[in-house]
């Protein structure tokens, strides 16, 4: 019987050799193939047993952070977002179940210290154990966010300021908002629930309307027909329109009116100012579709915006093709109503443009990464994106922007504190057709000092309510640009 | 090695199974919880205590025994319990109260079994026993079905697997008859054409008991407990009869009840699809072996550390499953660390089957560790891959108090067995047992009380 005992054992010395093999393939050979399987859920889970950076805005405030999980909680570490609904559509939000969003999505790499960078930053201290995450820091200021956020208050719209020399955005808030903490929360299925509820909300709040959303523009349109008209010498300072109530376009029965019929004409300064809708009309009608279209496209218009933040919208002026036999369109989408539609960032960024001597500057949001011991890993430097207009251009479109503040539809609203000039543009969006209940979207777009620009800022109402579509952007809106913009000239960021 | 140094080298082994353990415990409280568990201490002397008082019960009732076969046990044992502890504090205190049992369980059969040859006297008792305990969980009112196996029994607050205890009076059986009958059953004086097959009336008991445990295994759902009494089958008579053909009977025998069932049950053919292709049913049946993967990928080389890994992910992962937890948490090391340790049981159980003079011993010897060695493998191999899974407990590493109950026992006899043998081949005198001094010292006090018992009675009664 010895020689059967001797070979079962070597049979069953050759089954476990099998187990062995088998479990070098899984553990070792096959090690990244199982991690990448799509039902696989630990890579994810181990970062939620680790630390996670913070995200600070540019005056040290930190609006994310992670925090031990009370005991017996399935994860390690509460994600936190210390100012509530603030930042929400900044950071975004980070779960286990659901993915995450905004900067939480963009800068996960960062923020769980897994960049290339850090981990070799990391390898000096790997005995003493010190988590490697890094944290990302903001050119958001809180205390502009939160005038945005008191200035706009319980009114549908957004809010955004920027650096119009640098593009750095330093307040973009937006009514709704909702607070990122209900959603992190550790109970999935609860978490599920809140952001089905979230996402199907009115005013969606969980889009960031600021970059992810546009809006017909209306007049605050006029700034880009002016200056394509002024680039292309189809206008000057010396360009007057005669007095008219309308104009009838060719191909069409339909004139075109003035904001409530009225008489308007004069130089370019006075119709710009007074915001009159028939010279741009005719004037956008006369530069042709090919002039229109290649003119918005110098704007950055109909192209996505680049921006540190995932997901943004794209502003809209038909195409060439769209024009083509359809003169009154282009005639109507010249003054900014028809099929115009703007993200509000990008109207910040037409301000900016202006206050900037004719460049276009890269927006962001992020100013510079950090790893674990606070060096820096990663600064934003800024970038032209788009040269629309020549300086010449810029300088007569200041003037004619501070004229709006001066004599024009801001004069209401606009008139800074210390006797600082602003130059502005306003924008009241007619949604609704002939007949039917008023609508429009309030806007406008602003900047200052005029001859020395620091801050430009863009504000949009959303016409969902008889109290928005009743006024116009210059009463609705201006308020809360000189809000901010007396804000921000008042309290400079200590440092710059 | 002198047989006595064993028990030296038995008892440093058994200290460093726990010293692992502790360590083990320890780094799992602090890869969980970051905290130095408050009960380390008295944890640390009760297992400590628990398991010299194993290995003394072997010193004092065994000590002619393998030295290897306690130290392993206890430390399977011990990376189970500290799995189990770190998965579910509730099944932790199970555990223990399991743990002492199942010590107990131990030190009772080498207290009851004192000559391994006694056994093989009691074989039909024991056919009649395991077939009972099989038969249990049909009973109505008793038997319960967990997770589709309808192999369990209540008995007011406690639940048992009556398949645990089964297989090893089964085993008892095989050893019993076959060693008896094994010359009859080799010497096959049936001739079917070229193929002489063992009479059918020696062949009959056997194939009974092996058949019934199969189709009630089939009956209860229970595909891995059939598939380990096949091999037990299977092995014990090629064994036993020293004739191959046999393992080809078998072979044949076992593709066609593997086809047959896997036609005719849906749960088997389930088990095999599954097998083949889990990825495409993970959100159904094959969500626990996917899971189990994962895991075990996710361990890598190193592991995650104990207490650190998620394999709280995978259905029943303190049960048929731990193993996946400890490829994940302690790595391919550590998961090579328990391949390893049932290698060296079987290895170790297999030579005191080797080393065994008498035939009964021999193949009870053969029986257990088979029983053993190839249960481990079923589990294993199914968690990896290997076989289609077939759910069982991966013996001493499992929760469960029956599994640890019952694979005590079965250490114990093998244990027996060993001791045994030493005394047969002359290592170690032949001694009375302690049942044997009992009852020489109960005869030897009666004679000192009165000196003259019967005789004296006889003759004193004179005029």
């Amino acid at each position: 019987m010895n020689k059967q005992i001797r070979r079962l054992a070597a049979a069953m010395l050759v089954c476990y050799l099998v187990l062995f093999v088998q479990l070098n393939l899984l553990q070792v050979v096959k090690r990244d193939e199982l991690a990448a399987k799509p039902n696989n859920t630990r890579a994810v889970l181990r970062e939620f047993d680790k630390p996670r950076g913070s995200i600070i805005t540019t005056d040290g405030l930190i609006i994310a952070d992670s925090i031990p999980s009370a005991p017996g909680d399935k994860y390690k570490y509460q994600r936190r977002y210390t100012a509530g609904d603030l930042f929400a559509n900044l950071t975004g939000y980070y779960t286990f179940a659901y993915g995450a969003t905004k900067l939480e999505k963009k800068y996960n790499d960062v923020l769980t210290g897994s960049t290339s960078e850090q981990q070799l930053r990391a390898i000096t201290n790997i005995l003493s154990s010190t988590d490697n995450t890094g944290s990302v820091k903001l050119t958001i200021r809180a205390d502009l966010q939160l005038v945005a956020k008191n200035a706009l208050g319980e009114r549908e719209g957004s809010v955004v300021m920027m650096d119009p020399r640098t593009g750095a955005v330093l307040a973009m808030w937006s009514w709704p908002s909702f607070d990122p903490n209900e959603v992190v929360i550790h109970d999935d299925v609860k978490a599920g629930d809140v952001i089905t509820l979230f996402n199907a909300l009115p005013g969606k709040p969980t889009l960031n309307n600021a970059y992810q959303e546009r809006y017909m523009p209306g007049s605050a349109f006029k700034i880009v027909t002016t200056g394509i008209a002024l680039e292309n010498h189809a206008l000057d300072l010396t360009s007057t329109f005669d007095d008219e109530r309308q104009w009838l376009p060719p191909q069409t029965n339909n004139p075109i009116e003035n904001y409530q019929g009225e008489l308007c004409g004069g130089d370019l300064a006075t119709v710009f100012a007074r915001s009159c809708n028939t010279p741009f009309a005719r004037t956008g009608a006369l530069m042709g579709a090919d002039v229109m279209v290649a003119g918005t496209q110098k704007w950055g218009i109909g192209e996505k915006i680049p921006f540190d933040l995932p997901g943004g919208a794209e502003s809209h002026f038909g195409s060439v093709e769209d024009f083509k036999d359809a003169t009154p369109r282009l005639a109507i989408d010249s003054f900014g109503q028809g099929d115009d539609l703007i993200v509000p960032m990008q109207m910040a960024m037409f301000a900016s443009t202006v206050a900037n001597g004719g460049v276009m500057m890269q927006p962001y949001v992020v100013d510079e990464t950090l790893d674990h011991s606070g060096a820096t890993l990663d600064t934003t430097t800024p970038k032209a994106w788009k040269t629309p207009i020549s300086p010449d251009t810029a300088a007569i479109l200041n003037q004619l922007m501070v004229g709006v503040v001066q004599r024009g539809t801001a004069k209401c609203c606009l008139q800074l504190d210390n006797g600082v000039q602003a130059a502005a543009k306003t924008g009241t969006a007619q949604l609704n057709a002939l007949g039917e209940q008023q609508r429009s979207h309030a806007w406008i777009t602003a900047f200052a000092p005029a001859e020395a620009p620091q801050y430009a800022v863009a504000v949009v109402l959303k016409g969902v309510n008889d109290e928005i579509s009743d006024g116009t952007g210059g009463r609705l809106a201006g308020p809360i640009a000189k809000t901010m913009l007396d804000y921000a000239l008042a309290h400079p960021l200590a440092g710059s | 090695m002198h047989p006595l140094a064993r028990r030296s080298t038995e008892l440093g082994l058994v200290i460093m199974a726990g010293v692992i353990t502790a360590a083990a415990y320890v780094l799992a409280s602090l890869g969980k919880n970051a905290t130095i568990p408050p009960i380390i201490v008295p944890f640390f002397v009760a297992m400590l205590g628990l398991l010299i008082l194993a290995h003394l019960a072997t010193r004092i009732m065994a000590r002619g025994a393998d030295a290897t076969l306690l130290p392993l046990a206890a430390m399977l044992h011990g990376i189970g319990y500290v799995m189990i502890t770190r998965l579910d504090d509730h099944l932790a205190g199970l555990q223990t109260l399991w743990s002492f049992i199942g010590i107990g369980a131990y030190i009772l059969t080498l207290l009851v079994v004192q000559r391994a040859p006694d056994l093989a006297r009691y074989k039909w008792t024991f056919f009649v026993l395991g077939a009972g305990l099989l038969m249990v969980p049909l009973v109505p009112g008793l038997g319960r079905s967990v997770g589709g196996a309808h192999i369990w029994v209540r008995v007011g607050a406690i639940n048992f697997q009556p398949g645990e205890f089964a297989k090893i009076l089964l085993a008892l059986f095989f050893a019993g008859y076959l060693y008896e009958r094994r010359e009859l059953i080799a010497a096959s004086t049936w001739r079917i054409g070229p193929v002489r097959l063992p009479e059918p009336r020696h062949l009959l008991p056997v194939l009974a008991a092996w058949g019934f445990a199969v189709v009630v295994m089939v009956g209860q759902k229970d595909l891995g407990s059939s598939l380990l009494f096949f091999t037990l089958f299977v092995v014990m008579l090629w064994v036993a009869t020293e004739r191959a053909l046999f393992l080809v009977i078998g072979a044949v025998l076992f593709g066609g009840a593997a086809y047959t069932s896997f036609r005719l049950f849906g749960h088997v053919k389930d088990r095999v699809n599954i097998w083949i292709d889990p990825w495409s049913r993970y959100s159904g049946k094959g969500y626990q072996i996917v899971q189990g993967m994962f895991a075990v990928g996710d361990g890598g080389l190193g592991g995650a550390g104990l207490g650190q890994g998620h394999p709280g992910l995978i259905p029943a992962v303190q049960n048929d499953f731990i193993f996946a937890g400890i490829a994940e948490e302690l790595g391919l090391f550590g998961a090579t660390a328990v391949l390893m340790s049932f290698v060296l049981i079987v290895g170790a159980g297999l030579r005191v089957a080797i080393r065994a003079e008498r035939p009964f011993e021999k193949l009870l010897a053969t029986g257990l560790t088979t029983l053993l060695g190839v249960q481990a493998f079923i589990i294993i191999g199914g968690v990896i891959r290997v076989v289609p899974l077939t759910g069982i407990t991966l013996p001493f590493v499992s929760y469960g108090g029956s599994s640890l109950v019952a694979n005590y026992i079965l250490l114990a006899l093998l244990i027996r067995v060993s001791d045994s043998t030493s005394r047969r081949i002359g290592e170690l005198p032949d001694e009375p047992t302690i049942n044997e001094r009992y009852a020489a010292w109960k005869l030897r006090r009666r004679i000192r009380k009165d000196p003259s018992p019967t005789r004296g009675s006889g003759l004193g009664a004179g005029p």
